[in-house]
Formats: structure tokens, sequence, C-alpha cells
């Protein structure tokens, strides 16, 4: 009975669901429990291959990715075709958050390094979601906000980190 | 061929074996597509309509359920609210008009034939002024084919109101069931279908289906509203006057105007017509003429209702225009000839919002992809 009563009424709780996934990340910290299990019915989960391209340097972008399980290498292409690395994100990362609100082109590409699922989420989600539902979609650009704020700041304390170090190097320069 | 002094009679043998068998097969795959085709028609031809009928209307339904859906309500509490809403409107418009609406169709019955036969008088009256002064367009005779004409259309309306009662019967039943599912399961069966493409081309494809099917309930919604307020200025312009089926005239000049040219020529005739029968050529008379064209073409459907509803992207040329009234007449008679036009704008919809997304982000070719 009380299994029968778990599989027709139980919400699966934790990281098992989409949901309890979701929770987890950073982005989505403010979110409440209903809300995650709104949201989860409106990003994309897709499994993908070993080395398959998720993106590619140039390619219209149009949201973010998170990273469920597995690994996914950003890099970007030389004039001669060399790949730079860039980073190795794992689960519970994200990528190509710069384009959810702006379109704009993918300025590096990103390709999994083994089976892995990846949940998408983009623009015109959050663009339906600002009329469905606009409560859960400030609760989303809060969160995306900030993520960005930070990133910003972290950006912004190392240029100023590079300016200090060429100054010290024009300065011995000098000397 | 390098190695035909290797062939044996066996070679020749089994090339001329391969190349029967392949041309069996073919005609064999192609008269069984054929077959398919027309089984597929044959099946899809009583549920195109009802199928139309009800995109159309959960496109204008759409945005209520939506309001409905913002508050406490999920979406199949809303879309049963607004269907209630709906029918009861429905049912208060209906028992308020349906007796003028008997009336007015009875004694439209008995008037028809008048009004035939008094437009095919003034045509032949028209052609002999015509002969008069071109002589030699003797040999045409225009009344009399016009008559044939209207004889035909006039036992096929009468033949097809008992047809029809059963058909809107259907509708009726139909309809409704195919708009609830639509408004209900839409966008999942979009995400299911769009989901269908690899992983590589997703992002696109998801972009594109969203793009498009905002153009189209932009168009549809903008059509409708624009055809319905047309009807409305007509029906009131002429209601000022002594014409008779003034509402049935309003509703015939809103359909028509749903195709683009052609339409509203063909919604003003039967109001012209009627005019110049029943209250003759004076002062009444240039007044509808005034509303069908100036009132309502001019000022407020072009100056004012297509700036505002219908977006540039959904216009055809009207070369188009003609070619899709025809094959849509073709496939589905009159009513293919309303909709065909809505249909081909579609389609340029589409294909102009996948060149625009083209042209806005070079596509990705995939050859670097490993």
């Amino acid at each position: 009975m009380s299994l029968l009563w778990r599989n027709v009424f139980g919400q699966k709780t934790g990281d098992d669901s989409l949901a309890g996934f979701l929770g987890s990340i950073p982005l989505f910290a403010e979110m409440k429990p209903r809300d995650l299990r709104q949201l989860a019915a409106l990003v994309h989960p897709r499994d993908y291959d070993d080395k398959e391209t998720v993106f590619s340097e140039g390619d219209p972008g149009s949201g973010l990715y998170l990273i469920r399980n597995g690994r996914v290498k950003i890099f970007t292409r030389d004039s001669s075709g060399h790949e730079h690395e860039i980073a190795v994100l794992e689960a519970g990362d994200f990528f190509g958050e710069t384009t959810l609100v702006s379109p704009a082109v993918r300025t590096a590409s990103a390709r999994t390094l083994e089976k892995s699922q990846l949940v998408g989420f983009f623009r015109a989600d959050l663009l339906d979601c600002m009329e469905k539902n606009p409560r859960l979609a400030l609760r989303l650009l809060f969160g995306l906000t900030r993520a960005m704020s930070e990133r910003l700041h972290l950006a912004d304390r190392e240029l100023k980190r590079l300016h200090h170090a060429l100054h010290e190097l024009q300065a011995e320069g000098q000397d | 061929m390098a190695e035909s002094n290797g062939l044996t009679r066996g070679h020749v043998l089994l090339f001329f074996l391969v190349m029967t068998a392949s041309i069996a097969s073919g005609l064999a795959i192609f008269s069984s597509a054929s077959r398919i085709t027309e089984l597929l028609h044959t099946a899809t031809t009583g549920i195109v309509l009802p199928v139309l009928l009800a995109l159309v209307l959960s496109f204008l339904l759409e945005p209520l359920v939506r309001l409905f859906e913002r508050g406490p309500l999920t979406r199949t509490a809303s879309i049963f609210l607004v269907f209630a809403l709906v029918a009861s409107g429905l049912y208060l418009a209906f028992s308020w008009l349906s007796p003028h609406w008997a009336e007015m169709w009875f004694s439209l019955r008995t008037d028809l034939p008048r009004y035939l036969g008094r437009g095919i008088a003034l045509l032949k009256e028209a052609q002999a002024r015509v002969q008069e002064i071109f002589p030699y367009i003797g040999g045409f005779d225009l009344p009399s084919r016009g008559r044939v004409l209207a004889e035909r259309l006039f036992s096929h309306i009468l033949a097809q109101t008992t047809g029809s009662a059963l058909k809107i019967g259907g509708l009726m039943v139909l309809v409704p069931l195919f708009t609830f599912f639509f408004l209900r399961d839409g966008q999942k069966i979009v995400r299911a279908s769009v989901g269908l493409v690899p992983n590589r081309y997703y992002e696109m494809a998801h972009d594109l289906a969203w793009l498009i099917s905002r153009q189209l309930s932009q168009f549809v919604r903008g059509r409708i509203t624009e055809a319905a307020i047309v009807g409305l200025v007509v029906g009131v312009g002429l209601s000022v006057t002594d014409i008779r089926y003034a509402p049935l005239l309003a509703l015939f000049a809103g359909i028509t105007n749903l195709v683009p040219y052609i339409g509203p020529i063909v919604g003003m005739i039967p109001g012209i017509l009627i005019a110049m029968v029943d209250l003759g050529i004076g002062a009444q008379f240039w007044w509808i003429v005034v509303v069908y064209l100036l009132i309502a073409q001019v000022i407020v459907d072009n100056f004012i209702l297509i700036p505002i509803l219908i977006s540039h992207v959904s216009n055809l040329h009207p070369l188009w225009v003609i070619i899709a009234i025809i094959m849509g007449g073709k496939l589905y008679g009159v009513l293919g000839m309303i909709i065909g036009v809505p249909v081909a704008s579609i389609l340029k919809i589409v294909i102009i919002e996948i060149r625009y997304y083209r042209q806005t982000f070079a596509l990705p070719l995939g050859e670097f992809d490993s």
C-alpha cells in the first residue's frame, strides 16, 4: 500500500529528480521547491555521447547548459585549427549563460569528454516563463544576475592584479 | 566501359536481371506510394476542417487561458473556465439572435432568385450598352452564362442546407474537443517533436520553433480581429440604411475579408446588388458603396487595422494570393479558397523566419565537427 502511495503521489526527492538537481545549482539557490518543480518542466535534459559537440564557436547562442553528469571541455580554436582549452567543467557547473538574455554568437566551443547528460535552458523558455509565471522568471533572473556579477567581480579583481603586475614590470624596466 | 572485353554471357544476363528487378521494384514502389497518398487523402478529408478551426480557435483563446493560468488555477482548470465562458457567451448570443436569423434565412431563400434575376438583367443591359460601343464582340452570351452559374449556385445552396446541418453537428463535437487538446498539450506536442532533433541542432530548432509559433499566433489573431472589426464596421454602416439582411451581409464581408485583395471585392458584391435591386440608385446606394469601399476598406482596414495588427512579414504578392486561392479551391472548395491564402502566408512566415535566423547568425556548417 505504501509503495502504491509513493508511486502515485510521492515526489522524488533529493538528487534523483530533476528538480532536486536544479536546486543544487547555485544559480537557482533562491528557489523554493514549488519553483524548482515548475523550472524542471521548462528545462530540456539531453543525453550526449562521448566527444559530442555541444556547440561550436560562432554558432547562434540562445541559452545555457547545466551539467547533470559527465564532463565538458570548453575551448577555442586558433586560425590554424588548433584547440586551446579554456576549462573542463564537471557535474553541477553551467556554461553559455552570457547568451541567455541577449542574443549573441558563441565565443567558445564546448564538447563532452565522456557520456554526459546536459540540461539546456534557453532564451525562448525564459521569455515564455516571463509571460506565464513572472514570479519564477524574476527569481531566475535574480540568480542569473548574481552569478554574473560575481563573475564580473572576479574578472575585475583579476584585471586589477594584471594592471598592477604590468605597472611593476614597467617600473622595473625603467630602473 | 573499361572491362567490356571481360564481359561474359553470365555478366550480361546478371546485368539485365538486376535492371529488370530494379525497374519492377521502382514501379511497385511508385504505385504503392501513390496508393498510400490516395489513402492518406481519403483519410484526412473529414479531419482538415475541424483541425484547422480548432487550431485557429486555440490561437485565439490562448491569451485568455494564460491570463487565468497566472492566477491560482492550473492550465486544465483555466481551459475549462475559458470554455465555460465562451459557451455561455455563445448561448446568450444564439438565444438572442436565433429568431431573427431563422426569419432572415427563410425570407432570403425566397428573395435570392429575385436578386439573381435582377442582377442578370442588369448584366444584360450592361452588355447591350457595351455592344453599342463595340459592336464586334457580339458572340459571347454573358447573361445566359451568368444565369446558369447563378442557378447552379442557388440549387447548390439549397441542397447543402440539410447536409451542412449534419456537418455542423459533427464540427460542434470535434472542434471543441480538438481545441481543448491543442490548448492543453500544444506546447508539449511541439516540445516533443522538436526534441527529436539531434543534439547539435536542438538549440537552433528550439529557438526557431518558438519564433515561428510566436509569429503564427500573432498572424492568426491579427487576421481574425481584422476580419471581425471590418464586419462590424460594415454591419453598423449598413444598419443605418433601409437595406435588408444587413447582419448577413456584414458576416459575409467579414469572412471574405480574410482573403486579401480579392476577398473585399467579393464581399461587397451581394451588398451592392441587394442595394441596387431594393433601394435603387440613390443617396442610400451611394452611402452603401462608400461604407464598403471607403470606410471599411480604405480607412478602417488599410489605414488603421493592417498597420496595427498585421506585420508586413506576412504580406503576400498578389500573384501568390491568386495562386493560393485557385489551389485552395481545387483542394477543398469554397472553404479552401478562404483558407488557402492564410495557409500560404503561414508558409511564408516560416520561410522568412528561417532566412532571417540564418542571416542574423551565420549557421554552422559542421565541417569541423569530429
